[in-house]
């Protein structure tokens, strides 16, 4: 047998041991509590944290393309996922009957925009300095919030759409009970977008590791060296802007369909933006499955934090800077962020992996 | 760099330059176009308030272009700095009216209250600016994604302290008596603090550019930004420079803060983030780190917001983005910025 390229030698690794990995086995059991949870706690509230967090798992995957894999700061991408969310809302809002082929219009509309304003904001920013991206990006997306604020009779402004589902995801829907649990329309509407997300996922993991992904690291990496390589680094960072812009407006149709009400304060506002790069940082940028643990942790404290809160105000009923302390719970994001920027750059997944790494460093010297 | 613009004034002065002179004549001439469908009391009045607003903005610009321009960093908390100056003015001014010194005050009154107030503002705001740089911005040197993210940690953390001892909602400020009626000048309504605003700007703006092309320390700042190392053998301390530019960035944010609230009257813990947007819009027209061009950047912005807000309301705040791709296009790197 001829000797293998390091390369090979590792894909055929992968490829052997690709189903006995612990990582494949985790994803397995993640993928089966994903399917049980909602027969397990019926409680809305529990399903929805979850399905929330499967939401942003996406968008903030797809925004780790862009940041962690292409090296490009947007600070637009609330925008895309907005363009998505209003696209479903406002197709089933200004159609007489919510129908099933709403969902490939709203697709449809959602990507189309999002491409067309990806490609404009790369063509632009790129051509000069990667920090103009951050900038135009932030300023576009903060006109888009003003456009959804002032224009009303499109966007019915901060009341927000609120609309109907078609057919089985409807509220009002409900089928046979099976085992003891009712499968209503909110049920359907869970699977769906685990469906949905689950598909979008595997696309993204896909698409790093496929030989575009490469060049993407490559050029993040040593931007002179891909292109010494021959390498088109412009169309490659164009490209991974769009892809990443594109599931991010499909995220934010999920988003819709979950909630069935659209505002721009829950869609395009700055703090679902800084949300969105909080859960990427604490997750770990350039890590992909890192997302999940970033949409988890915020998702998850944004719903049980006020509780604390309460706990807090019952305890100490009298302070009142207590009071109003504990009612800025962004603060807290504030300090974590950047506790996190200084002390753990490279988030969970990327420190955990880091330990991983060395503790087999260290075991395969001592054999 | 040096060596590039070296070359374009030595063009400009040899000779007539065609292009040269189409391009200014067609950019002055661009903003009497609105004389078309406004009658010319209202234009007046429009290009006042233009003007008004172009001088806060580049308030707040400046300090952004100065922070960014010369110290390549993109500062995020400018909003922040931005609302603190605001705040921090607010305060005074309700303590200073308990002394009579506001709503009841005389010329000679208003006058020092307002000047006691910018100064509090600078004080704030560079004190603010100088804790930053230490804490936090000194570290990051070099490394925007990191500068960046953290800045915008530092904002929310900032703005979310306001909200603290503050409170979240809205709150009149207190406008000095003096400033507070308007001035009849020929069937032109001008509200004398819209004169008040522009006399700052342009003094701010003649300020900063006295200091940087004039004086020594305006020199080493900006042989600082160009070769660090060299400076630094020549026996400057860069470090103390660079956190005094920062910090006079910061002052500049949040003296443009408080002079933006006496405008609107009103002071809100979201108004700095909303005026960011339209700083680095500015910044981004006019080229990063020139003074000059965020001056440009920021009057032109000024004049087409009002301009099209009276025409087209709804187009008003398109106005800016569009600008902003239009002068993209032409220039990339901005009216003033060095390639």
């Amino acid at each position: 047998m001829t000797d293998l390229t390091p390369v090979q030698r590792e894909r055929w690794h992968e490829e052997r041991t690709r189903y006995s990995r612990p990582g494949f086995l985790i994803q397995m059991a993640a993928l089966a509590a994903l399917v049980v949870i909602p027969l397990i706690f019926p409680s809305f509230r529990v399903m929805d944290v979850v399905a929330k967090i499967m939401i942003f798992t996406i968008v903030v995957a797809s925004y780790d393309l862009i940041l962690g894999y292409t090296g490009l700061l947007s600070l637009g991408h609330s925008m895309f996922f907005g363009i998505g969310a209003y696209s479903l809302a406002l197709v089933i809002y200004h159609a007489p009957q919510p129908c099933w082929y709403h969902f490939l219009v709203a697709a449809g509309v959602a990507l189309s925009l999002s491409v067309a304003l990806a490609l404009i904001i790369a063509f632009f920013s790129l051509r000069v300095k990667a920090i103009f991206f951050a900038m135009m990006t932030l300023a576009l997306a903060e006109f888009t919030d003003i456009l959804a604020v002032q224009w009303y009779d499109l966007t019915r402004a901060e009341d927000g759409v609120s609309f109907k589902l078609p057919g089985i995801f409807n509220l009002g829907w409900s089928g046979p009970t099976l085992g003891g649990i009712e499968i209503n329309g909110r049920l359907m509407t869970y699977y769906f977008i685990l469906v949905v997300s689950v598909i979008l996922f595997v696309m993204m993991v896909r698409f790093i590791r496929s030989p575009v992904g490469r060049v993407l690291k490559a050029i993040r990496d040593n931007e002179p060296r891909a292109t010494a390589l021959g390498y088109k680094t412009f169309r490659y960072q164009v490209f991974s802007i769009v892809f990443g812009s594109s599931i991010a407006s499909l995220g934010g149709i999920l988003f819709a369909t979950w909630l069935r009400y659209v505002s721009p304060g829950s869609t395009l506002s700055t703090p679902i933006m800084l949300n969105i790069l909080l859960m990427v940082i604490i997750g770990g940028l350039g890590t992909l499955y890192g997302s999940i643990i970033g949409a988890a942790f915020i998702k998850m404290t944004e719903t049980w934090l006020p509780d604390l809160q309460q706990a807090a105000e019952t305890v100490f009923p009298n302070m009142v800077i207590l009071h109003r302390l504990a009612e800025r719970w962004i603060l807290y994001f504030g300090v974590l962020f950047i506790l996190v920027v200084f002390f753990f750059p490279r988030g969970f997944v990327g420190t955990a992996r880091e330990m991983i790494r060395r503790r087999k460093a260290i075991a395969r010297k001592r054999s | 760099m040096a060596a590039d613009t070296g070359l374009a004034v030595s063009a400009g002065r040899g000779g007539f330059d065609a292009r040269r002179w189409g391009a200014w004549i067609v950019s002055v001439g661009i903003w009497f176009i609105p004389l078309l469908w406004i009658d010319v009391i209202t234009y007046m009045t429009l290009t006042i308030a233009g003007l008004t607003m172009g001088a806060l903005l580049f308030l707040t610009a400046s300090g952004l272009t100065l922070i960014f321009g010369l110290m390549d960093v993109l500062n995020l908390a400018h909003g922040a700095f931005f609302v603190w100056g605001a705040y921090a003015g607010f305060s005074l001014l309700n303590y200073l009216n308990t002394l009579g010194w506001v709503e009841m005050a005389s010329l000679g009154q208003s006058m020092g209250s307002l000047v006691l107030t910018l100064l509090t503002a600078l004080v704030v705001g560079g004190l603010l600016g100088i804790l930053l740089e230490k804490i936090i911005i000194q570290r990051t040197y070099g490394n925007h994604l990191k500068q960046i993210l953290i800045t915008m940690g530092a904002a929310l953390v900032m703005t979310e302290i306001i909200k603290v001892f503050w409170g979240p909602n809205d709150e009149v400020i207190l406008v000095p008596a003096a400033f507070k009626d308007s001035w009849d000048l020929v069937d032109i309504v001008v509200n004398k603090f819209r004169g008040v605003a522009i006399v700052v700007g342009v003094a701010v703006f003649a300020a900063i550019q006295l200091v940087l092309q004039r004086t020594r320390l305006g020199i080493t700042v900006r042989a600082g930004v160009e070769n660090r190392e060299i400076v630094q053998v020549m026996g400057y301390n860069i470090e103390r420079i660079f956190t005094g530019v920062f910090a006079a960035g910061a002052a500049l944010a949040a003296m443009g803060g408080v002079m933006f609230a006496i405008f609107k009257e009103q002071i809100y813990p979201g108004m700095g983030d909303e005026t960011l947007i339209f700083a680095l819009i500015v910044v981004i027209i006019g080229g990063m780190g020139s003074v000059a061009g965020s001056f440009l950047g920021a009057l032109m912005v000024g004049l087409a917001f009002n301009y099209v807000a009276f025409l087209v309301p709804k187009l008003a705040l398109g106005v800016n983005i569009m600008i902003m791709a239009v002068i993209l296009l032409i220039r990339p790197s901005g009216l003033m910025g060095r390639k």
